[in-house]
């Protein structure tokens, strides 16, 4: 079985401070208000149909008693007050492209499937806005933005399949996040339905706004805890001219970190900064021909967009500066060659399978003058526990995806890889940085949260979210 | 094999009927994983309620081309319908039923309903739907001027398909006439359909008797190179893996197959005074990533080709149009709004070819890129 149908995190148990009282199934009742409010396909009750609902990801599961399909806010904001007053666990979803089960339904109830809100409402040339709806898929706003030539930079690993209301849900980053940042620093104003069904409208389309709390932020990434956003106003900026790529290799790790730092002290601000450690480079290397010299043992892997001009610029300094850390080979990539480059970066998921047949990705994020030393210590984590550890991951941010390769079906390797876990994230934690850079906490990260955010922390968020959803009807059973 | 999909989404952007509907459970992941929890548990779920929603495929075959674990989910779903007791009688029921509201009364495909059912004719039908007539076709337009030396004095096979052979004579003449041009001198072979509709209907014992009939005619024409002008053909006969002795052989077969459009490379062309306004072309779901159709096309054509479809299906799917029209018909949609209103679309599958016919607006001719050929 490759699922935990029951949602305790492996080996841990949670407990809940008094833990809310919900709907323990639905009743006749409740199947008539839902097949009402949702008519025809809006209301899923069969097994089969709701099988698609039930896990995420993450591959942990559970069955929820009904999913709906609403095409318009005033939908939900009848099914959040139906919601509230009935106790019944509600859980937002789009596509389920999540890496940590925030989208499973843990305490059954209703699953809310926004793919059916799917309109691109507004791209603005003028106000450089564009105002979405959550089941867009990110990429397509982002082609519609190029057609205008502006462009929305946040790009997930999913910016493809992935929609921007998961996006914001959970403030989904990306390889451009060292020069753009995450979802949150692009989200300007929401409109989002809360428990009990009031609409609430924060920020809005004015590029600067510093009235009151920032209630929009504290939306982003709150992973449909706090109600559901039903309409998003995102800003754009002008489309780069052009771009380039750099693959560089480097005869050990620590080189390659002398020339990431060696790059920004030099001026230069990537808008991509990934790296490779030498296990990476083994994996890729087995599925196809990899631009870097033999004997590289880690490699760093450069963007930069602007001008033609700006560009050019800075390649040429990149080079430059990459110099003093004697790199074994240099491969940089224009227009249709870029690509070529990125390939490598792109193959790094399924080459990890060939081998072993599972792996536990996670994505813990350091300080970046701490990379090579987390590095260092999970392959050491590894090695104690007798399994391959893959690091690779966005460099400029300090984000590491650090890959627990393993066979399920062996379970002393299941045994030893979450004990490799564990590891991972205490060291995260003693290096000052998180468990979670990208992915959050959901249900596979939830037991660690208390080991990472203070009791003051915690016992604050808590009460946020009570003001919000006081019944705790949304999304319950996850970490924070 | 439905236990190795890892639950990441990457099929969600390429599945049409995901796109369509935005009805999750249609989607390959979902099939994928309903077919494994299917095979864990089987009280689970109801087996027979499970072959039916994951039936609902079109038969792209897009997710499987996307997928990092290599999960066939269009193979899963054609094993769901074969291992369905009733899915035979329910098909021909439905297709008897159904067939000549569906598609209209003046098709050929409508006429050559047969009275009983008869499975090994049941592939050359799924490429004669959607209302495809014999008529008169597009007005030709492109004319050929200088044909290379290439591949003169070849000799080739040329497997041209149900719908050419049954249905679009002209685009067999077509064929044979620029088969000609380009001096090749085109073998006798009695082929069989591809077996690509039978294959994902999950009539398995039948497409594997067509696909080895077929294998037969190009060995004892001693393995010459054979020429095709379907997608949906190519990609069938190019998955033919599990009926050689060995891979050298299959090897040697994948490599023989040629796209007809592929040998016009080097051909020029001119496009007349009478050619039509604006073309778009429509890429079938099963073309292969070279497309070579759309190259052939973007050459001689130029700025009249204005428009291209990429992730858009033409919503034929198969058997799953017999079943739930209404979904196949979101797709299609789709598909339209992507192509808008130009003068003639083009493309290179039978099956596309016929449901883009039957669906176009008024003013709008659509017909295989033969079919332009003077």
């Amino acid at each position: 079985m490759r699922f935990c149908l029951l949602l305790t995190p492996r080996g841990r148990s949670r407990t809940f401070r008094s833990m809310p009282i919900y709907a323990e199934s639905l009743t006749s009742a409740h199947r008539l208000f839902l097949t009402d409010h949702f008519p025809g396909d809006g209301c899923l009750l069969s097994q089969e149909g709701m099988a698609a609902f039930s896990a995420d990801a993450s591959q942990e599961r559970a069955m929820p008693w009904a999913v709906v399909r609403p095409e318009n806010r005033g939908q939900i904001e009848e099914l959040l007050k139906w919601a509230d007053s009935e106790r019944m666990p509600i859980y937002g979803r789009a596509r389920g492209t999540g890496r940590v089960g925030n989208a499973v339904p843990t305490h059954g109830g209703v699953v809310v499937s926004m793919l059916g809100m799917n309109r691109i409402l507004d791209v603005d040339e003028n106000d450089f806005v564009a105002v979405v709806q959550p089941g867009v898929v990110t990429g397509d706003l982002q082609a519609a933005c190029i057609d205008r030539k502006m462009m929305y930079p946040p790009d997930p690993a999913s910016v493809k399949y992935s929609t921007l209301g998961g996006n914001v849900s959970t403030c989904a980053g990306g390889l451009k996040a060292v020069k753009y940042g995450v979802t949150r620093d692009w989200v300007m104003g929401l409109e989002s339905v809360l428990p009990g069904g009031k609409v609430l409208r924060t920020g809005g389309r004015s590029h600067k706004n510093v009235v009151g709390l920032d209630l929009t932020r504290l939306f982003v990434g709150s992973n449909g805890k706090l109600g559901l956003v039903t309409e998003i106003i995102v800003k754009l900026i002008p489309l780069p001219e052009t771009s380039a790529s750099v693959l560089v290799g480097f005869s050990d790790l620590r080189s390659s970190m002398d020339g990431a730092r060696a790059v920004f002290r030099s001026g230069v601000l990537p808008a991509a900064c990934e790296f490779m450690d030498k296990v990476t480079i083994q994996a890729v290397r087995q599925v196809g021909d990899v631009p870097l010299a033999a004997n590289a043992q880690a490699a760093l892997l450069f963007m930069v967009d602007g001008s033609e001009a700006g560009v050019e610029a800075e390649v040429r300094q990149l080079v430059t500066a990459l110099n003093e850390s004697s790199p074994v080979s240099v491969e940089i990539g224009r227009g249709k060659d870029e690509e070529k480059i990125w390939a490598v970066r792109r193959t790094i998921s399924p080459a990890a399978f060939r081998i072993r047949p599972n792996k536990f990705a996670e994505d813990i994020s350091v300080p970046r003058g701490t990379v090579a030393e987390a590095v260092e210590r999970a392959h050491q984590i590894g090695e104690e526990c007798g399994l391959i550890v893959l690091c690779f991951g966005h460099l400029g941010d300090g984000n590491i995806h650090v890959n627990i390769m393993h066979d399920a079906s062996v379970p002393d390797e299941v045994v030893r890889a979450c004990r490799a876990k564990d590891a991972v994230f205490r060291l995260a934690i003693e290096l000052g940085g998180t468990i979670s850079g990208e992915h959050g906490t959901g249900l596979t990260k939830a037991s660690f949260v208390s080991e990472q955010l203070s009791q003051e922390e915690i016992g604050l968020m808590t009460s946020i979210k009570q003001v919000f959803d006081p019944n705790s009807i949304m999304n319950p059973g996850k970490g924070w | 094999m439905s236990g190795d999909c890892i639950l990441c989404g990457k099929c969600l952007e390429v599945c049409p009927l995901l796109r369509a509907t935005g009805r999750e459970e249609l989607g390959p992941r979902a099939k994928a994983d309903l077919c494994f929890l299917l095979g864990d548990d089987e009280t689970l779920l109801s087996g027979e309620d499970v072959a039916k929603l994951a039936g609902l495929c079109l038969g792209c075959h897009r997710c499987k081309a996307v997928c990092s674990q290599g999960v066939d989910v269009p193979g899963l779903v054609a094993a769901l319908r074969l291992a369905h007791p009733d899915f035979k009688g329910w098909l021909w029921k439905t297709w008897l039923t159904h067939a000549r509201e569906l598609w209209s009364s003046t098709s050929l495909a409508a006429k050559l309903i047969p009275k009983n059912f008869q499975s090994e004719k049941f592939g050359p039908f799924l490429k004669m739907l959607a209302g495809l007539k014999g008529g008169p076709g597009l007005e030709p337009f492109l004319i050929p001027e200088i044909f290379p030396d290439t591949y003169r004095g070849e000799r080739m096979l040329l497997f041209a398909g149900c719908t050419a052979n049954y249905v679009q004579g002209r685009w067999l003449v077509t064929a044979l006439r620029l088969l000609d041009g380009l001096g090749i001198e085109v073998l006798p072979g009695d082929f069989k359909c591809c077996g690509g509709g039978l294959s994902s209907a999950g009539f398995d014992v039948e497409s594997e008797a067509m696909a080895c009939k077929n294998i037969d005619v190009w060995r004892k024409a001693g393995k010459p190179k054979m020429v095709l002008f379907c997608a949906s053909c190519l990609s069938s006969l190019g998955g033919y893996e599990n009926y050689f002795e060995d891979s050298e052989e299959f090897i040697s077969w994948q490599r023989s197959l040629m796209p007809l459009s592929a040998l016009l490379r080097e051909a020029t062309f001119v496009v007349s005074e009478k050619a039509s306004g604006k073309v778009a072309y429509h890429r079938p779901c099963h073309v292969d990533k070279a497309d070579s159709d759309y190259m052939f096309l973007h050459n001689a054509l130029g700025n009249r080709l204005i428009v291209s479809t990429s992730r858009e299906c033409c919503g034929f799917g198969g058997v799953m149009r017999l079943g739930t029209p209404a979904l196949a018909d979101a797709v299609n949609r789709d598909c339209w709004e992507k192509l808008g209103t130009p003068d003639v679309v083009l493309t290179g599958c039978s099956a596309c070819a016929a449901q883009l016919a039957a669906t176009a607006p008024n003013e709008v001719r659509v017909g295989h890129w033969l079919e332009i050929i003077a």
